[in-house]
């Protein structure tokens, strides 16, 4: 078993990340800005209706216009368009703005079919069938215990019906690459991927060229967030116009259609009753809930969640909508699992007269592995918020119109890496370090926590490890997702360092008549038995002229899986307005071994704010007569800008047996339990939950009058 | 997505602007800040464009607070902000003005583009047409109709106003100067809007080939102020606006005007509230009251009776806001 330094000099430090000027200066190329000798503009052409058939498709005119130098139709007379945004052919030009002319001017005729675009109209009665296996697909049922009998025993239950809309990712940098063929049999293609390997996989396949052939460069990105994993559609046509024309092809969506189509979280709505004995131990749980990916599904979500519930029964139904399909979203399925979880549980703590945490606490499975983690959590972050001192019962937020309350939410995340990437290092005879890996950095800091371990283990700083990742000719690294890259790609840094390191002493030790068993780096120093004997260059001119390369595999003892963590809130909400304003978040985070604590607490910011838009702002908004996306834009689909940033408490669970898991990924679970947390602080704050995320002025005003009107309120 | 070619003049007097603008299918363009993302979003397409912003003359804010204030069009809506006379004078304008977009926007954005953009609807937006009617049938009833208005729900133009420099500008009693090829003509701000009865025509009374060249506002008397409600606090729209201008007699309100954003497709003058007030001691009861006349005859959308208790507490905040009588603050 392979461990890390007991007593490391850099890692779990603060470091700056290596990127990070380039970044905020510009000097950064992103994919989206690397423009090839002689690359043209590649436009997409894709469908304004939700659900329609392709009559015909006629490309002559387009073809003749100017600059125009390739055309690729996507789908053809009869190909079946189900959703506004599903792709129809493509056009590269000269301009961008010629290419966009040459779109205009492809005739399509279209036999527009009868759509759905809203959970309700698709599972109405007489509904248009849009999936040939109906419109509504059950989801694995789960059936614990006798929920009946379990119910019998409950002294509070309750019922509550709560629901998360659809949103999408809006990385900020869109779904795209720019493709440029080498010679008849080689791609290099410069993407926006969080995952180079199969980027280059899927050009490969197209192509039917070899895996080698395709390069894949990300040298850093604007944003993925689970959306990003391959070519896509999009970008195997910039190849394929790349190819007809005999150019550089670049194809990146536009930010309407990166909203319709580039992918987006499902819906979560349900009803959901659970129970408990007086003393606050939960008994049982019912809950019908559904949920919309679009066409294609996979609007599944965890629940119960987090919580040990005796008895449950639960039924999910997948709801196929004419929308663009959903893509893994930072923490597939748990935010909306979390939201619905833990507004019953508030709701039913407050049935009980407990308070939420205690409520939680009590509830909390006795041997699982999270619940010491969860109750060394809910201890730090109830301190940070202030809970006691701070938090009244619900409905006692101030006497005043701008009602203050407090809510928290608990989540868990999986994180573990894989075991089967690599990384070169290399030390060169001028005393220069490469690392190597096809990994990406999609924003979490990959690159800067491969420099940090190398750093770490020859005795360097970090801004003298040169960190070469987003290369998919690269050792194969691991796809930026499901919190995976750190814990993958560590162990494998680890053993490249550390056998570069021990190569270094085999060439040196006989130059200074030592054994290699005498030599150690500290400093920039090479060590003999611990006295400082030559610098590391000098150590690193004995090698002559050839480098040493070390490729790295996975070692077991450096990574882990499995976290928690819970995230507290602090809102301010106007009861005459519905405006709900987050004063403070606290999130308490635990994840094994932090290498880099700047970056760490980055992800976790990263996450907090992605919640928080979630929580407070983001819905995607379809028409149900014309079926087409009302707000595919970035004014009304609402994101937060600074000052609606609130502070943010970030706070790492690593006690030493945390740091003794190992490397454990983070880029997920800060980000699952804002949202809820938030509604419950709402809830706290003006005495009446409001079911309908986001807490909007209009979510929350129509549930105070919801209220008023049952006379709660 | 898609601009369409057009022609580009850049006159720099207002006699060559209306030479310019005579052509046909001609729009004048200042900060284009609404224009060009129509023309990106092929909802406009003129076939020429004369940019406005280098006649100078339509730029600048005169006057002072005892003569009133004159602004010209093509003044940007930073320089408002800057305006030591707006904002002694008008908090209902300068408040407002300050709170449009974002700091970007009001350095491009012009008092004379904000007054004659168009409405945000979001059917408009995605090309459905002004009144967004399909087949007989208008797809705001149909459908997602949350940010539409609750007054003159009984006819087809159901989007609202968008210019929320006109609400307090009105409620001042501002008039606005056009000229166009016939000469000048002055007119109370109000009357720049309607509520278009077809698709054929605007929701602006401005004629093609005419020039918005400045508003004047007569000095203030008694008091001012504006309450703006919005989900976010960085770059967002108002849901609700309120704008309120008093005149006080002792601490008896004497005269009232209340204008509203948001809530109809003309800038929405309460006067149910205005008379609910008139003749009382403004007070947290009084504005509350006038906030509930203010809606006594909304006709809320199907989903946007939220806009109902805002319009409320946006006219009482605002008149207590004129009144400083802050209690939401307390």
């Amino acid at each position: 078993m392979a461990s890390w330094p007991e007593h490391p000099r850099l890692i779990g430090t603060r470091i700056p990340r290596v990127d990070g000027m380039a970044k905020a200066s510009g000097r950064a190329k992103y994919p989206s800005d690397v423009r090839p000798e002689g690359m043209l503009f590649g436009v997409m052409l894709y469908s304004p209706h939700a659900h329609a058939k392709i009559t015909s498709i006629d490309t002559t005119a387009a073809e003749k216009m100017p600059g125009v130098k390739a055309v690729e139709v996507i789908a053809k007379a009869g190909a079946t368009l189900r959703y506004q945004g599903d792709d129809i052919a493509a056009v590269a030009a000269e301009t961008e703005e010629q290419a966009r002319d040459a779109i205009a001017a492809i005739k399509v005729v279209y036999e527009v079919l009868p759509h759905v675009v809203t959970e309700a109209a698709s599972m109405a009665d007489g509904a248009p069938k849009i999936v040939n296996t109906g419109n509504v697909r059950k989801g694995r049922a789960i059936t614990k215990g006798n929920v009946n009998d379990a119910f019998k025993k409950a002294d509070a239950t309750i019922e509550g019906t709560y629901s998360a809309p659809v949103i999408t990712h809006v990385c900020l940098e869109t779904h795209g690459l720019t493709a440029k063929w080498d010679d008849k049999d080689h791609i290099t293609a410069y993407a926006s991927t969080q995952a180079v390997g199969p980027t280059a996989a899927e050009l490969a396949g197209t192509f039917n060229i070899p895996f080698t052939n395709v390069t894949v460069l990300t040298e850093v990105m604007g944003g993925g967030f689970g959306s990003k994993f391959g070519a896509d559609l999009w970008g195997r046509t910039a190849a394929q116009l790349a190819q007809k024309a005999g150019a550089p092809v670049k194809m990146f969506l536009d930010r309407v259609q990166e909203h319709l189509a580039a992918g987006n979280r499902p819906s979560a709505s349900g009803t959901v009753k659970m129970g408990a004995t007086k003393d606050g131990r939960l008994v049982a749980m019912e809950a019908h809930t559904h949920g919309t990916g679009g066409v294609r599904g996979g609007a599944g979500f965890p629940l119960p969640y987090v919580y040990d519930v005796p008895a449950a029964s639960r039924t999910h139904d997948d709801v196929m909508v004419n929308c663009g399909g959903a893509r893994a979203m930072r923490a597939p399925g748990h935010p909306q699992g979390c939201i619905l979880m833990e507004a019953a549980m508030d709701d039913l703590a407050e049935k009980l007269g407990m308070d939420p945490i205690d409520f939680r606490i009590k509830n909390l499975a006795p041997n699982d592995f999270h619940t010491p983690i969860y109750l060394g959590e809910l201890a730090i972050g109830a301190e940070a918020i202030g809970w006691k001192e701070n938090r009244k019962p619900r409905g006692q937020g101030g006497k005043g119109p701008i009602k203050k309350g407090f809510g928290v939410a608990l989540h868990q995340w999986g994180g573990g890496g894989t075991q089967d990437k690599q990384v070169t290092c290399i030390i060169n005879p001028d005393g220069s370090v490469e690392l190597k890996s096809g990994t990406q950095d999609i924003g979490t800091g990959a690159r800067t926590i491969l420099a940090v371990i190398a750093a770490e283990i020859l005795g360097l700083e970090v801004g003298q490890i040169k960190s070469n990742i987003g290369n998919s000719t690269f050792p194969t690294g691991q796809p930026s997702g499901g919190s995976t890259t750190s814990p993958s790609m560590a162990p494998p840094c680890y053993s490249a360092v550390t056998a570069a390191r021990d190569a270094l002493f085999a060439k040196v030790a006989p130059a200074l008549g030592v054994q290699p068993a005498d030599l150690d780096v500290k400093g920039g120093k090479v060590l003999v038995k611990g006295e400082p004997k030559l610098t590391w260059a000098e150590a690193c001119r004995k090698l002559g002229t050839m480098p040493i390369s070390e490729l790295g595999k996975f070692q077991p003892g450096l990574a882990s899986g499995g976290v928690g963590g819970c995230q507290f809130a602090e809102v301010e909400v106007d009861v005459e307005t519905g405006v709900v304003r987050v004063k403070k978040i606290v999130a308490v985070q635990d994840s094994g071994l932090i290498l880099d604590l700047l970056t760490w607490e980055s992800q976790v910011y990263g996450g907090v704010i992605g919640g928080l838009n979630y929580g407070l702002f983001e819905e995607r908004i379809m028409d149900p007569t014309t079926g087409v996306m009302l707000n595919a834009d970035m004014e009304m689909y609402k994101l937060a800008g600074a000052s609606d940033i609130p502070e943010i408490i970030v706070k790492a669970y690593d006690p030493p047996e945390q740091k003794a898991r190992g490397v454990i990924g983070v880029g997920e679970p800060p980000t699952i339990s804002t949202a809820a947390a938030i509604g419950n602080a709402v809830s706290n704050a003006i005495g009446v939950r409001v079911p309908v995320w986001p807490m909007s002025p209009r979510n929350v005003l129509n549930a105070l009058a919801a209220a008023a009107t049952e006379g709660k309120a | 997505m898609t601009m369409k070619a057009f022609e580009y003049a850049s006159p720099s007097t207002l006699d060559l602007a209306l030479k310019a603008l005579a052509a046909p299918s001609s729009e004048a363009l200042s900060g284009g800040t609404d224009l060009l993302c129509r023309m990106k979003d092929d909802v406009a397409a003129p076939e020429r464009l004369v940019y406005l912003k280098d006649v100078k003359d339509l730029a600048g804010v005169k006057g002072s607070a005892a003569e009133g204030v004159t602004i010209g069009a093509g003044t940007l809506l930073a320089s408002v902000v800057a305006s030591e006379a707006v904002k002694a004078s008008y908090p209902a304008l300068w408040q407002t003005t300050l709170e449009v977009g974002t700091p970007q926007i009001r350095n491009m954005a012009t008092v004379g583009g904000n007054l004659l953009q168009r409405p945000r609807c979001w059917y408009f937006r995605n090309g459905f047409g002004l009144l967004a009617m399909q087949e007989g049938k208008s797809l705001v009833r149909l459908g997602d109709n949350r940010y539409h208005s609750i007054f003159m729900t009984d006819g087809d133009a159901l989007f609202t106003s968008p210019s929320s420099l006109a609400v307090p500008l009105i409620a001042l009693g501002a008039t606005a100067t056009i000229v166009g090829p016939n000469g000048e003509r002055t007119l109370p701000v109000e009357d720049l809007y309607r509520a278009p009865r077809t698709d054929k025509q605007r929701e602006l009374t401005i004629e093609p080939g005419e020039i918005l060249t400045k508003v004047t506002i007569p000095p203030a008397k008694g008091k001012n102020a504006s309450y703006e409600i919005r989900a976010k606090q960085s770059h967002d729209w108002p849901i609700v606006l309120a704008s309120v201008n008093l005149t006080l007699e002792g601490e008896t309100v004497s005269a009232a005007k209340i204008m509203l954003y948001g809530v109809a497709p003309i800038p929405w003058r309460s006067a149910a509230a205005e008379q609910a007030l008139i003749g009382k001691k403004l007070s947290v009861e009084t504005a509350e009251d006038a906030g509930k006349a203010a809606v006594k005859n909304a006709q809320p959308l199907s989903m946007n009776q939220f806009k109902v208790s805002l319009t409320t507490t946006a006219v009482k905040r605002a008149l207590l806001t004129a009144g400083g009588m802050k209690y939401w603050e307390a």
